[in-house]
């Protein structure tokens, strides 16, 4: 029972909307950077190009994606009206206040500063504060999760709370402790100086505050497109899941350990000890677990529709599968990008093959595949799963979804190898221009011109998407009855208390943060002889 | 399902979970602060407890090596607090220190000769420059004497003076020139990043002066001056990095056109 | 228990045995990938940098270990070969770093202003330089002939230009040229 249509549909369509302005910049960045284009003239334009493109793609667009189909899970798996529909309004207010408040200086060049920050850089005070805005638009909605599911529990005592929502609940309190680093990063550090409050920094303190950040930021965008499949994929191809067991297991694993791991980001930085760094290599060789359950899982729930419908033989019932269903387009290419993508980070989290590739193009070219292909693909296909219980109307045109899909997947591929390969090559990241005609980067021209064909691809696939949801507000209304999730082979009737509530996990993430980040910050915040002079960008 | 149960050690989910969790903490920082650092003798560590504390961060002061004798260069601590807020009255002493520089400088700071029109320039330059006449970190016939015996203050006054000080045309305009590829690109090839990034136009670099309108005999012999490494004033050779790249028509090239712009053009430092 | 019931256990049960040995083979696999960096740590290959130290980026050029005249390759008493550098917007200093091959040198670096990145390209030197802390990594190089060293971290508007330069000599060609003392690079050359 979809109640609050309008509210989710706001949060999408908010998301969309940017999503392509962002898209649109991405292209443009790695059209004037390549072979292709002459040089920029003013190499600022790149660099403020990079940073709405980072800050949009990366803090507003997937927070609001996550938003949006949290609220559809709660009211939907947990058939229970919203509670607190007005908090939720105004948190998607204060996240779009945010937004534009952060935009307006970057679109002026005042804040060409990147997503990520870096001080002693340091830009205008009101584009950190737009994104503080954003970020407790979204602590609203973490509290409205918690809120709801209490009450359900409350209203069901002792009963197996529905997976979906067990896993939302279990992202919304992994984006909430996550986001810490960075709001302390900005609270205390930045915004002061920003604001002309202090002159000096600690340059390195700040990059582990925001490596707290930055590795389970990526975990909260992935939480919804792994809930999709667990719980929509099975459904959607008519088949079962394999294991709901495993599915809890995979999302606690990921609320406990995807968050005290990041400083594998700052393998190469002087200011962190070595001995943490290990520590931190370890259990980032530990998030890998749930995704190697998540992938068997997957693929034996999918092979359960496959029998269903027919299949036979070890491995001839793939043939047998509904490959006109948009969402199977959707897993298996996610699927294959994920493998890719999943092989890359684990390179990147082995501190000595990292040496080779870090800050390279190969770093971008990662995190692309593996964000904007693997989780952005089944954001698409979150979207046009929930569509028309949203509209009450139906999406009826699957061959453009199907092609949207194979151009995004093409095109991520497309854009995203040659990306990885130069990195390989040595080519540094985050230049406005470079010299092709250097012998020795010569060989990098036609990889960085082949991207380019790939950008143009994702921005004709990206187009489509927003086709196919503007046609789905205007075809005729039709009942798509209500909004379900998909079945468990063995549906549990009882479950013990560990995987039926966030607690005991929650306690885990927070202890693993105070033993893996609290010496490190600890041992530069309580100094004062590291602070450097800030560096205000683009004096005016 | 209470919080009791989920927390009580005699819940065996949860003697397991923070059982594994503790296990694989400490054999990880077994192995990162023991095991690692003495396995690297070449480390040079002073025994088990300097072995955890490094691989800990904890900030370790390392022997520092003598530097052989050093030619003078530039005392001058930069950043962009430096000179940020001048009080009138500093540009009021200023104004009078400034009466000795106009014989070569211009009464309005904009100079009739090929000395710098100081008009409006950065005041973090200004300071920087008479403050290495002084120490001799930077040598000129005609300077030298007039910075010998200015003090630190005196310094910040002129600085805050001339910064003060409207940014009028050259003496001698010249018609604008369009820039060539070394201003506008650089060179990344040969490490050459725009002149603009540094010196005004993209982004102030704090002690990198705005150049436009200056005498292209000028910026040619500074920038030639720099390539040879005559002039060291330059703070750890990051313009003789630049100069000693660019060949000597870029140098003229660079010259003409700043000299042909307005200094109109400059956008002040907060 | 009727037969339906038992089918539907046994299913659960074949399920559930299923899932542990995957998961089990999930961790196997993940602990094999974390010892494999325990034994590379071992047997000494690149590692992160064992200390932390500090450094005052605003006085770099006043005294100590990164003032202009310490700056270049150094071969010390022992024989032991160190390089300093130091990255700024938008230069390296030395803007071309000469070193002998096959010998293993210190490269000791850091940042005079915001946070920049140190990276020789055909190499696994790699790090970043940020202002208040020195980065040291240990290297040695193969073969001679000419590097690229980018700085592979925004440093602001001047960021595409901040290309320097490793030039690796073999041995005799450069204990020529250090047997004067001092601080050797290949600036200018």
């Amino acid at each position: 029972m979809l109640v609050n249509r309008r509210l989710i549909l706001a949060h999408f369509w908010l998301a969309f909307a940017v999503f392509g302005l962002a898209l649109l910049l991405g292209a443009w960045q790695m059209f004037v950077r390549s072979p292709l284009h002459t040089w920029l003239s003013n190499p600022e334009w790149y660099y403020r190009s990079l940073t709405a493109h980072g800050t949009v793609m990366g803090y507003v667009f997937p927070t609001l994606v996550a938003m949006g189909f949290g609220y559809a899970i709660a009211e939907s798996s947990l058939q229970q009206r919203l509670i607190g529909v007005r908090w939720a309004w105004t948190g998607y207010g204060l996240l779009a206040i945010g937004a534009v408040m952060a935009m307006v200086p970057v679109a002026l060049g005042r804040a060409s500063v990147l997503y990520t920050f870096y001080p002693p850089l340091i830009g205008n005070a009101f584009y950190y504060i737009g994104v503080v805005l954003v970020v407790v638009g979204s602590w609203v909605w973490v509290a409205l999760m918690s809120v709801n599911l209490y009450a359900w529990k409350k209203a069901h005592p002792g009963e197996v709370v529905p997976l979906p929502m067990f896993a939302n609940v279990a992202g919304s309190y992994l984006w909430a402790w996550t986001a810490v680093g960075a709001a302390l990063e900005l609270l205390f550090q930045i915004i002061p100086v920003a604001l002309g409050l202090k002159s000096t920094i600690d340059a390195g303190l700040a990059r582990v505050f925001f490596s707290w950040t930055l590795h389970a930021i990526v975990y909260f965008w992935l939480i919804p497109s792994y809930i999709a499949y667990y719980t929509i994929v099975p459904r959607a191809i008519g088949g079962r899941l394999y294991s709901d067991t495993m599915a809890r297991i995979s999302f606690i694993l990921f609320l406990v350990v995807a968050m005290p791991i990041g400083i594998h980001h700052v393998f190469a930085d002087p200011m962190v000890g070595a001995g943490f760094k290990f520590v931190h290599s370890a259990f980032t060789a530990l998030v890998a677990v749930p995704t190697l359950l998540t992938v068997f899982t997957i693929c034996a729930s999918v092979e359960i529709a496959s029998r269903l419908r027919g299949g036979r033989g070890a491995f001839g019932w793939v043939r047998a599968l509904p490959w006109d269903n948009p969402i199977m387009l959707a897993v298996t290419f996610s699927f294959v990008m994920l493998g890719f993508g999943g092989a890359g980070g684990l390179i990147n989290m082995s501190y000595q093959l990292n040496t080779t590739i870090h800050n390279t193009q190969w770093i971008t070219g990662h995190f692309h595949l593996i964000f904007g292909g693997a989780i952005v693909i089944m954001y698409f296909a979150i979207a046009y799963d929930l569509w028309p219980h949203l509209t009450g109307r139906a999406l009826t045109d699957l061959r453009l979804m199907r092609t949207q899909l194979w151009l995004w997947f093409i095109g991520m591929i497309v854009t995203t190898f040659p990306w990885h390969y130069v990195g390989i090559l040595g080519m540094p990241r985050r230049m406005a221009y470079y010299d092709y005609t250097n012998p020795a980067l010569a060989p990098e021209a036609i990889q960085v011109t082949i991207s380019v064909i790939g950008a143009v691809i994702l921005v004709i696939s990206g187009a489509l998407f927003l086709t196919v949801l503007i046609r789905g507000q205007r075809t005729p209304q039709a009942d798509s009855g209500p909004y379900r999730f998909s079945v468990a082979l063995h549906p549990p009737t009882s479950l013990p208390a560990v995987l039926n509530s966030h607690g005991l996990w929650i306690a885990l993430m927070i202890a693993l943060t105070i033993t893996n980040y609290g010496f490190p910050i600890l041992n530069l915040a309580a100094r004062s002889g590291t602070s450097v002079p800030a560096v205000y960008v683009g004096a005016q | 399902m209470s919080a009791r149960e989920l927390f009580s050690f005699r819940n065996p989910h949860t003697r397991t979970a923070v059982s594994v969790t503790a296990f694989v903490f400490l054999l990880s920082a077994l192995i990162g602060f023991v095991l690692l650092p003495l396995a690297q003798p070449h480390l040079q560590l002073a025994g088990l407890w300097d072995a955890i504390c490094s691989a800990a961060g904890v900030p370790r002061g390392v022997a520092s090596t003598a530097a052989p004798p050093a030619e003078p260069t530039s005392k001058v601590v930069l950043t962009s607090a430096t000179l940020a807020h001048p009080s009138q009255q500093s540009i009021g002493r200023g104004a009078t220190l400034a009466q000795r520089c106009a014989i070569c400088h211009g009464p309005t700071g904009i100079s009739r000769a090929d000395s710098p029109n100081l008009a409006g320039q950065y005041a973090a330059v200004i300071y920087k420059e008479l403050a290495d006449f002084r120490s001799g970190a930077r040598v000129n016939a005609v300077m030298t004497p007039f910075a010998t015996n200015l003090t630190d203050q005196e310094i910040a006054d002129l600085a805050a003076y001339y910064a003060y000080l409207p940014r009028l045309p050259a003496f001698h305009p010249e018609p604008p020139r369009a820039p060539g590829t070394i201003v506008v690109y650089g060179a990344p090839s040969r490490g050459i990043a725009p002149c603009g990034s540094c010196h005004g136009s993209l982004d102030n670099k704090t002690g990198s002066p705005w150049l436009e309108g200056q005498s292209a005999v000028y910026l040619k012999a500074q920038l030639e001056a720099f390539a040879s490494g005559q002039r060291r004033n330059d703070i750890s050779a990051q313009m003789r990095n630049i100069a000693r790249a660019m060949t000597s028509a870029e140098i003229e090239e660079a010259a003409a056109y700043y000299a042909s712009q307005p200094a109109e053009v400059v956008k002040a430092v907060e | 228990m009727s037969l339906e019931a038992q089918d539907h256990h046994d299913g659960a049960a074949i399920a559930a045995r299923t899932e542990r040995r995957w998961a089990i083979m999930s961790v196997v696999i993940i602990v094999v990938l974390t010892l494999l960096a325990v034994v590379a740590g071992l047997h000494q290959v690149t590692m992160p940098q064992a200390r932390v130290e500090t450094a005052d980026p605003a006085r770099l050029h006043l005294a100590g270990e990164f003032m202009e005249s310490n700056l270049g390759t150094e071969v010390g008493a022992d024989g032991a070969v160190t390089v300093r550098a130091i990255g700024q917007q938008y230069s390296f200093t030395p803007a071309c770093i000469l070193v002998p091959v096959d010998t293993p040198i210190t490269l000791r670096a850091t940042s005079a202003d915001v946070v920049h990145g140190i990276l020789v390209q055909g190499t696994n030197i790699n790090t970043m330089l940020v202002p208040g802390y020195i980065s040291e990594q240990f290297m040695r190089f193969h073969a001679t002939g000419d590097h690229l060293m980018p700085c592979q971290e925004f440093c602001s508007f001047g960021h595409e230009g901040m290309w320097g330069k490793v030039r690796v000599i073999d041995k005799a060609a450069f204990a020529a040229r250090a047997k004067a003392g001092g601080r050797l690079s290949c600036v200018g050359e």
